[in-house]
């Protein structure tokens, strides 16, 4: 699970961490990459990579669940799912025959900031593979009866997410933390907006947000740029251009004072907690130096946190901390779990770390350390061509450019203990902490409710996660 | 699979170290130590970094009522301390040079990670060379371990119900063969290992001449060979672990178990005996696995979650295995629906494959399928370290991996028929059903001891 924290953190923030150590040749650079601009509108990237016969493309359209219409959460997930489920020209069932057959992956799914597909493809079936993406992203007819199955399938699977704490724990976090600011909202939708959903809804939003001007695609991996640019040209020119209305974003407030959010599960030998309030956006200036502080604080396996609850103590599996960057203020967390019994001592614990943090900084050879883990761990994250298709698609949604990843060895050497100590008393919340906590609460009540005048209960089984409800009323 | 700090929640649904068919082949240099221990090195420069994977031949299949998931815990401990790098040393040292870390149990091996870049080589075969010569075995960091482990069963099994059914489902299936014991361990055995079981086990497992090591990355082969001898070559080898006679004997008939608990939605498994990994049937089976399962438009998905709707997914196959093993399928019934509805639709489906012949063109997408999959396995450094190593340690050799293409091209319409016919029928069968109860009833009070 520390693993799994660590993963989350790096894709969420080390797309700028590209760093060579000082002992190897300089010289590990995002390669060379094309940007151009169809006509009607479309960003397209290019990037070849010659070392697999595999090509990767990464689609992002520019609205998520923030565009979702209200009390509809759910609709751009939705939207982004039924793309494969009925073209023009194609059934579901044509459509998933002729990817299977070429060995192809297609993924399509959406964030809070924004909708996408993933594809990828052996070369030598790239033709047809561009055929499947394009049919998808141009010519869905959204069928009825597949809506009416995906829907149900989505109802179905909620359920079996809240049989297990970690598939929905960051649904709760995200709700109780932003409360009716979209960021809040559950991306795939919970089960009051799902009833509410419609197929309309799905095709008003295809049309509002699917549009050459709003989208990026960005592809690599073994193919010539002349040749694909021209492929690209002929399978997307015909996209109309069409303006897509903006989504208005406000900054949330972090959250003052603390709250808890207990959800009793009541079959739980282990409580699961996440503690944090809000983190930063994906372009804060401080992002490089608070990657190599948070790889210290709960980012690797010797973090503080981890060595404070697994190492030294056996309270738990795996403890970690991720800042979650999107494009305003994502979430900062804690996360880890420990059984019934101790759970008093685990939130202890942690919050101990933090309180350390906060007074004691890190050591110059902790910096170090950090520094050479970072840039160590960094060269395998853009090895294969749906790294680097997903890591330029994602600058690109951000308004960065690859100074992002070249530029960054001179960033991370240049950082001092000052910026360390900096940033640590600028982003780690530190008395107003966020707590949800899923667990049995006849076991664990009287315990976690000490640790914030206000304490919000749930049932696992109660519909939704609580979004719209606590976390805005005391935001400021 | 249990792992030192991944947790492998669908592992029920993932198919781990499905085989795939090359029509790459690398460049692969062997040595083997004087002590036994065989590398295996492929260079490859397009990053600076490089894999090191070290697979143990000892698993929980090497265990016995009583210690069970003791491999496990031994791979946690494998972290915690040796004598040049005390506790916590090994995980702080690696770190701060740039590398990380982790390692996998399964039921048959012990599989050790190391990601670093080559500027950190000559330390990794230091930390490497310590623990496997010199671990300690410090009570108090025994004691802080169990708690972890115990953390871990916890998560995965106790907090996961595909966890709670899988560990039924095996224990079901297998009434003679240590496979029927959970990688993890039950959770009283955790709790009651002693410093001699530990001892013992690695005695038994860590010889170097029970371990092949595979280095892929930013590397020379003579310069690993050269480091691998000056530092894992003078550790002396011994006898390896006791062989495991024990064989299952023939199921005879439909095994079922069920299992009620607190939960919203039912899950439902069935599993069927089928041989190692190293028989001539694998790759029919291979296939056969790809055909039902694989994509959309697989035979499974198509019926179960697409046409008739009766759950919210499917999934299953085979894991590498030394000894005769399972075939699973895994689907989570919907809402309402009787898990037998589903087991219905499996049935008939599999009545079909044994029946009609799969199409051409079905048999072709399976190939390609698998041909991609090996394209996207061996796409990093890591992937490829993994892939190597696992078709040296269950194939018996790396090269059926450049071969496999060929092998799967030789399996007909008829041999997935025949496989079928041969493992996938209602004799040989064990089903494990989760049923949901609403209420979590209170917990019976422990047994006196």
């Amino acid at each position: 699970m520390k693993r799994v924290v660590l993963i989350a953190a790096v894709l969420a923030m080390s797309f700028f961490a590209a760093e060579l150590p000082a002992q190897q040749p300089a010289g590990l650079k995002l390669p060379p990459f094309k940007k151009v601009r169809l006509k009607n509108g479309l960003t397209v990237l290019l990037m070849e990579k010659h070392t697999v016969p595999l090509v990767g493309f990464q689609v992002l359209v520019k609205a998520g669940s923030v565009a979702d219409p209200a009390g509809k959460d759910g609709t751009a997930w939705l939207t982004a799912s039924l793309l494969r489920k009925g073209t023009k020209t194609r059934t579901a069932d044509q459509f998933s025959s002729e990817l299977d057959f070429i060995g192809g992956q297609f993924g399509a799914g959406a964030s809070s900031d924004s909708s996408g597909v993933f594809a990828e493809f052996v070369k030598k079936d790239l033709e047809k593979g561009l055929d499947l993406l394009a049919d998808a992203l141009l010519n869905p007819t959204f069928p009825q009866d597949e809506f009416n199955k995906l829907l149900k399938q989505r109802v179905d699977s909620l359920k079996s997410e809240k049989d297990r704490a970690q598939a929905v724990m960051g649904a709760y976090f995200n709700a109780y933390l932003y409360g009716s600011h979209p960021y809040g909202r559950p991306v795939e939708g919970d089960e009051k907006s799902l009833a509410d959903l419609k197929r309309d809804d799905v095709q008003k939003f295809y049309q509002s947000s699917y549009s050459p001007g709003n989208t990026i695609l960005a592809v690599a991996g073994d193919f010539s740029t002349t040749e694909m640019e021209k492929l690209i040209a002929q399978k997307f020119d015909s996209w109309p251009s069409r303006t897509a209305p903006a989504v208005p974003l406000l900054e949330p407030a972090p959250v003052t004072g603390k709250r808890l959010l207990l959800i009793d599960k009541p079959d739980s030998t282990q409580t699961f907690y996440r503690i944090g309030n809000m983190g930063i956006a994906r372009t804060n200036p401080d992002r490089v130096y608070l990657e190599v502080v948070n790889t210290l604080f709960g980012g690797r396996f010797t973090s503080m946190i981890n060595t404070e609850l697994r190492i030294k103590t056996g309270l738990t599996y795996g403890a970690g901390s991720s800042f979650d960057q999107r494009k305003a203020r994502g979430p900062f967390f804690i996360s880890t779990y420990t059984k019934n019994a101790t759970t008093g001592e685990a939130l202890d614990k942690t919050l101990e770390v933090l309180k350390q943090l906060h007074e004691k900084g890190v050591t110059e050879e902790q910096l170090k350390s950090a520094k050479n883990y970072i840039e160590g761990q960094f060269p395998p994250t853009t090895e294969t061509a749906r790294q680097l298709a997903g890591l330029i698609a994602e600058l690109e949604f951000h308004g960065l450019d690859r100074r992002e990843i070249d530029d960054l060895f001179s960033k991370i050497d240049g950082m001092t203990l000052a910026d360390a100590q900096r940033v640590i008393k600028q982003y780690y919340p530190m008395d107003n902490l966020v707590f949800v906590v899923i667990g049995k609460a006849s076991e664990i009540g009287g315990v976690v409710k000490k640790y914030a005048p206000q304490m919000d209960t749930r049932a696992i089984t109660d519909p939704g996660f609580g979004s719209g409800g606590a976390g805005v009323t005391a935001a400021k | 699979m249990r792992s030192k700090n991944r947790m492998y929640s669908l592992v029920v649904f993932a198919a781990l170290m499905v085989a795939f068919a090359g029509a790459q082949t690398f460049d692969v240099k062997t040595q083997t130590l004087k002590n036994g221990m065989k590398v295996l090195v492929q260079e490859d420069h397009t990053i600076p970094n490089v894999a090191m994977y070290t697979f143990y031949r000892i698993g929980s299949r090497n265990e016995r009522p009583g210690t069970t998931g003791l491999s496990h815990f031994f791979e946690h401990m494998m972290f915690n301390g040796a004598k040049k790098y005390g506790p916590g040393e090994f995980d702080r040292t690696m770190e701060a040079a740039g590398g990380a870390n982790n390692a996998y149990t399964s039921k048959d091996v012990t599989v050790y990670q190391d990601w670093f870049p080559r500027s950190a080589m000559d330390l990794i075969f230091d930390l490497e060379a310590d623990r496997i010569e010199n671990l300690s075995f410090e009570p108090k960091v025994i004691a802080s371990e169990r708690g972890v482990v115990a953390s871990e069963r916890r998560t995965s099994v106790d907090s996961n119900n595909f966890g709670i059914l899988n560990e039924q489902l095996w224990a079901t299936a297998f009434s003679a063969h240590p496979y029927q014991w959970p990688v993890v361990g039950w959770m009283v055995d955790i709790e009651n290992w002693t410093m001699d079981d530990l001892k013992h086990h690695f005695e038994a497992g860590y010889s170097p001449s029970n371990a092949t090591m595979v280095v892929v990355g930013d590397v020379s082969a003579d310069e690993i060979f050269r480091l691998a001898e000056k530092k894992l070559g003078p550790i002396p080898s011994h006898a390896p672990p006791a062989k495991i006679t024990t064989a299952e004997p023939e199921q005879m008939g439909e095994r079922r178990v069920t299992v009620k608990k607190f939960a919203q939605l039912p899950i439902v498994m069935m599993a069927y005996h089928v041989p190692e990994t190293a028989s001539p049937d694998y790759y029919a089976l291979s296939l056969l696995q790809t055909i039902l399962f694989s994509g959309q438009s697989s035979r499974l998905y198509q019926r179960v979650v697409d046409k008739d709707q009766l759950a919210i997914n499917i999934g299953g196959g085979s894991q590498f295995a030394f000894d005769p093993t399972l075939f699973t399928i895994t689907a989570q019934p919907k809402a309402g629906v009787d898990p037998q509805a589903v087991e219905k639709a499996v049935y008939e489906e599999l009545e079909r494959i044994k029946n009609d012949p799969v199409s051409d063109q079905e048999l072709e997408k399976a190939r390609n399928i698998v041909l991609a999959g090996f394209y996207r396995q061996t796409s990093t450094i890591s992937g490829r370290a993994n892939t190597l190593g696992a078709y040296e340690v269950f194939f018996g050799d790396y090269h059926k991996l450049f071969t496999a293409v060929e092998s799967y091209n030789k399996v007909t319409k008829a041999d997935l028929q025949r496989v079928a016919r041969k493992y996938l029928g209602d004799k040989n069968r064990t089903v494990a059903t989760l049923v949901p109860e609403k209420q979590a009833p209170e917990k019976p009070e422990p047994p006196k001891q």
